[in-house]
């Protein structure tokens, strides 16, 4: 937590045991936590568990937090994104059955298709990118990370950065114009 | 401000897309400059554009109620006595009082006693008789 936070008065009255400044972190916070943990796991439930269990650490980090170089949202982020890369690899270490097969793409074609359905159809997309291209895209799209921090929580310099997140864009716009066409 | 030539801004708009707020801070100004200075541009902003529309019609729901006031419930707090606990404290300082009273009720007898006591080692039948014949008066 640097001295410019933006949610540094409000870690610290949490910490002396302020229950209006939880709930506001927690307005704040939860979506944006959920809403990494969906978009990374592509399971609403998992996110939920991961959600609360970032919160849990938060609960008891902040009495004890103090000013440093990284923002307190940062390392919340950090948090909650190795939390879903332990997720993602013991799915992994999993092997998927003999029969298992990708679901079937579901068409985009209707030029009236429901916000709900292009929704769908884009998070399908999300979750069939490479990890790591998903990762880019979700921490500097959706996170509205800047380019520096999103790089440093996946451990790569930002011209790696640069080169995942155009190729992820590639291959979501590709990806949904097979499932259109 | 930086440099930026059509090379790096192709770069640019395919990481970041369409939206100069999304683009670096240190290229923005440069970045904007040239999309207002070169043709090519254009195409190139409305390719990207085509994509961020894509990515920005994904929606994830609010987190549930349910799952606010769970997270919330596990928040610390100032210690505040419970029902319970303001029993057992109301309990205690009575305890306490009662004690005090007791000690503070010793204390007044103990402080008494040697009185009382030295009234009865002293008692009326007790004390000699004084002698005046051996007093030495001296005047």
């Amino acid at each position: 937590m640097n001295p410019d936070d933006p949610d540094g008065d409000l870690v610290r009255r949490v910490g002396e045991g302020d229950v209006h400044a939880a709930e506001a972190l927690v307005a704040r916070k939860l979506p944006r936590m959920t809403a990494l943990a969906q978009r990374l796991l592509g399971d609403r439930a998992e996110a939920e568990d991961v959600a609360q269990e970032v919160f849990l650490r938060v609960w008891k980090s902040a009495a004890s937090w103090r000013p440093g170089a990284a923002k307190f949202d940062t390392w919340m982020h950090r948090v909650a994104f190795n939390l879903c890369t332990d997720r993602l690899r013991k799915r992994r270490e999993v092997a998927l059955p003999e029969t298992w097969d990708a679901p079937d793409p579901q068409p985009l074609a209707d030029a009236a298709i429901s916000a709900e359905q292009q929704s769908d159809a884009v998070g399908r997309a999300l979750a069939e990118l490479a990890p790591r291209q998903r990762e880019a895209i979700v921490l500097t799209y959706y996170q509205e990370l800047p380019n520096r921090e999103a790089a440093a929580l996946m451990g790569i310099g930002v011209d790696a950065l640069e080169s995942l997140l155009a190729r992820g864009r590639r291959a979501l716009k590709a990806r949904l114009e097979e499932t259109d066409a | 401000m930086l440099e930026m030539d059509l090379n790096r801004f192709e770069t640019l708009v395919a990481a970041y897309g369409a939206t100069p707020n999304r683009w670096p801070d240190d290229e923005r100004a440069a970045a904007e400059a040239f999309a207002r200075a070169d043709p090519r541009a254009a195409a190139l902003l409305a390719e990207a554009d085509a994509v961020d529309t894509l990515l920005f019609a994904h929606r994830v729901a609010e987190p549930s109620r349910t799952l606010r006031t769970m997270v919330i419930e596990g928040a610390p707090r100032k210690r505040r006595l419970t029902g319970r606990a303001r029993l057992w404290w109301s309990g205690l300082a009575l305890a306490l009082a009662g004690a005090g009273g007791m000690l503070a009720g010793s204390a007044a007898t103990a402080a008494l006693e040697p009185i009382s006591a030295n009234v009865q080692m002293y008692s009326h039948e007790d004390v000699p008789a004084l002698d005046y014949s051996t007093e030495e008066t001296t005047l």
